[in-house]
């Protein structure tokens, strides 16, 4: 049978309308706005594999079509295929992932090095070295993942191992205790709290749809530190006295809003959280930070949320602070852990003159993933070096 | 030849140089505006220059899915239009920098804008800078030169493209 020709003449037209549509609305909209069309960058620069990259990049960032169209797409492979996106990966029970960690959970690291500062053990030795110089104890708190602490939650097929402990991990932790540097062992205490509470009880330790922990995790983390920190026999427990207010904090999520996608958003209702919020026992006036204090504790949104956020004095910080009976200082650093943290307070060498502790948290995905890697920071022998 | 296919070798042609010539044009500018008539630089910061962004080392600028954060870029100044920076060469570090500076204001940082797109490397900008970024912003930074101990690292408030 022949095929009419006119077939193959609208299906080329089709194809080829979709493949040029984007470019011609993009450089309409933009000739509009009274912008030079940005496809003119292209033979603006040399094609080099950054340029182009960068461009890409642009585009992606400002296409009028990619921006129509992509949150719909989305909802729709969400509602439909259960594929939250490139950023999350949708677990059981409602539970989000946050897809680097998973990452860092299944995936093999690459065989030897990566880089110069991709092995955490030399930056933290090198940490821990500075501060024994000036007289100042470190103590190492690696939060562990939430695919660590519930991976039944992530895959049916992890279904009864409990709490995993990854082997780079594990390495990290192995090689901390032979080179004496001390460490809160997080997977222990937070096996011990599941173990306990059992999993379907209400107090996870983890949020649903957060990368973070839950005030039951705060909890659990807050007195394991202050143990420890008060077994080492360098600080006794002060005498400030604090107290504990329940309150209720709303929160969509961090993986949620990572999603970009009011639909999605919108077709979840906020997790309730109760909090409890650690206020002054005299006054009422909630926990507040104490830049002179001796205990300086530095780290990464793992201390952030609760504290900073929402509702704001509940977080590991202040909770620490009250089971030590002193208020602390702190510097957070969102995502940078690892490194930034610390040249962070290579900036401030002030805030070192008269700790006798600190503290230094970090997520465990940090360990592979850490924003800058895990360099080494020289830390100026005093202030006024530095000044 | 037929007619048909020298049509399409002409049309080409001329799309081309079209093309070619819009791109040579010396107003060619990814960015809109002025940037010297506009008002919002006077208003901001400090300090005002034109510089040109010497070099985006690998990794300082990239889509952070969870955080904001600001970079450290470094620039060859060009001009001084408003107060004085130490040295011709200068850091400055920008809020969330892969934002087009217009969309990069937000409850923590409300005050900065400007034209800029995109970072690219050898563009000229026009910027109203603050003097000091560890004074204007407590949140989370990306140095890349870090170990050159820059000193200091202004802050920029408004930032316009001039050419690039």
């Amino acid at each position: 049978m022949p095929i009419d020709r006119r077939a193959y003449v609208y299906l080329a037209a089709g194809f080829l309308a979709v493949i040029i549509a984007p470019g011609v609305i993009q450089t309409v909209a933009e000739l509009r706005r009274g912008e030079t069309p940005g496809a003119l960058e292209l033979f603006l620069r040399p094609p080099t594999a950054r340029n182009l990259h960068a461009y890409e990049h642009g585009l992606e960032a400002s296409s009028l079509v990619i921006q129509r169209l992509r949150p719909r797409m989305q909802y729709a492979e969400w509602r439909f295929l259960d594929d939250a996106g490139e950023k999350a990966v949708v677990g059981r029970e409602g539970w989000l992932f946050y897809r680097p960690s998973v990452r860092y959970e299944v995936e093999r690291p690459a065989i030897g090095p990566e880089s110069d500062s991709s092995d955490p053990l030399p930056a933290i030795r090198s940490f821990r070295d500075q501060l024994q110089a000036r007289g100042i104890r470190l103590l190492v708190v690696p939060v562990p993942n939430k695919e660590s602490i519930y991976p039944e939650l992530l895959t049916r097929r992890a279904q009864g191992l409990g709490v995993v402990v990854n082997e780079q991990t594990q390495h990290l932790l192995d090689e901390l205790d032979r080179n004496g540097i001390e460490h809160v062992d997080l997977f222990q205490v937070f096996r011990r709290v599941k173990q306990d509470q059992g999993r379907t009880g209400t107090g996870r330790l983890y949020l649903a749809r957060d990368t973070h922990w839950s005030p039951a995790g705060v909890h659990a983390a807050a007195a394991s530190i202050a143990r420890q920190v008060l077994a080492g026999g360098v600080l006794s427990r002060g005498d400030h006295a604090y107290s504990e207010r329940s309150v209720v904090a709303q929160r969509a999520g961090d993986l949620v809003e990572m999603l970009r996608s009011a639909s999605i958003k919108g077709s979840l209702l906020p997790e309730s959280v109760v909090c409890s919020r650690v206020v002054q026992s005299d006054s009422g006036a909630p926990y507040e930070d104490r830049p002179d204090s001796e205990i300086l504790i530095l780290g990464d949104s793992f201390l952030r949320i609760y504290e900073h956020d929402v509702p704001g004095a509940a977080g590991l910080i202040a909770h620490l602070a009250r089971e030590l009976g002193r208020p602390l200082a702190s510097i957070v650093n969102d995502g940078g852990g690892s490194t930034l943290v610390r040249q962070d307070l290579a900036r401030r060498p002030a805030l070192l003159s008269n700790k006798k502790l600190v503290i230094w948290e970090f997520a465990e995905r940090e360990i592979r993933f850490g924003t800058e890697g895990w360099r080494i920071v020289r830390l100026a022998r005093s202030a006024s070096e530095f000044n | 030849m037929t007619f048909r296919v020298s049509r399409t070798i002409l049309g080409g042609s001329l799309l081309a140089v079209v093309l070619i010539s819009a791109a040579c044009s010396p107003s060619a500018s990814m960015g809109g505006g002025t940037p010297s008539s506009d008002p919002e630089l006077a208003r901001h910061g400090t300090i005002e220059v034109t510089a040109k962004l010497v070099e985006i080392p690998e990794g300082a600028i990239f889509e952070r899915e969870l955080y904001n954060y600001a970079t450290v870029l470094k620039y060859q100044v060009i001009e001084v239009h408003r107060g004085s920076v130490r040295g011709q060469t200068i850091y400055v570090g920008h809020y969330n920098p892969f934002k087009p500076r217009a969309d990069a204001a937000d409850q923590l940082v409300p005050n900065i804008g400007g034209d800029l797109k995109t970072f690219r490397e050898d563009q000229v900008e026009r910027m109203s800078l603050d003097g000091s970024m560890l004074d204007e912003f407590s949140g989370a930074i990306l140095n890349k030169y870090f170990e050159e101990d820059p000193d200091p690292i202004y802050w920029a408030v408004w930032t316009d493209l001039v050419s690039g």
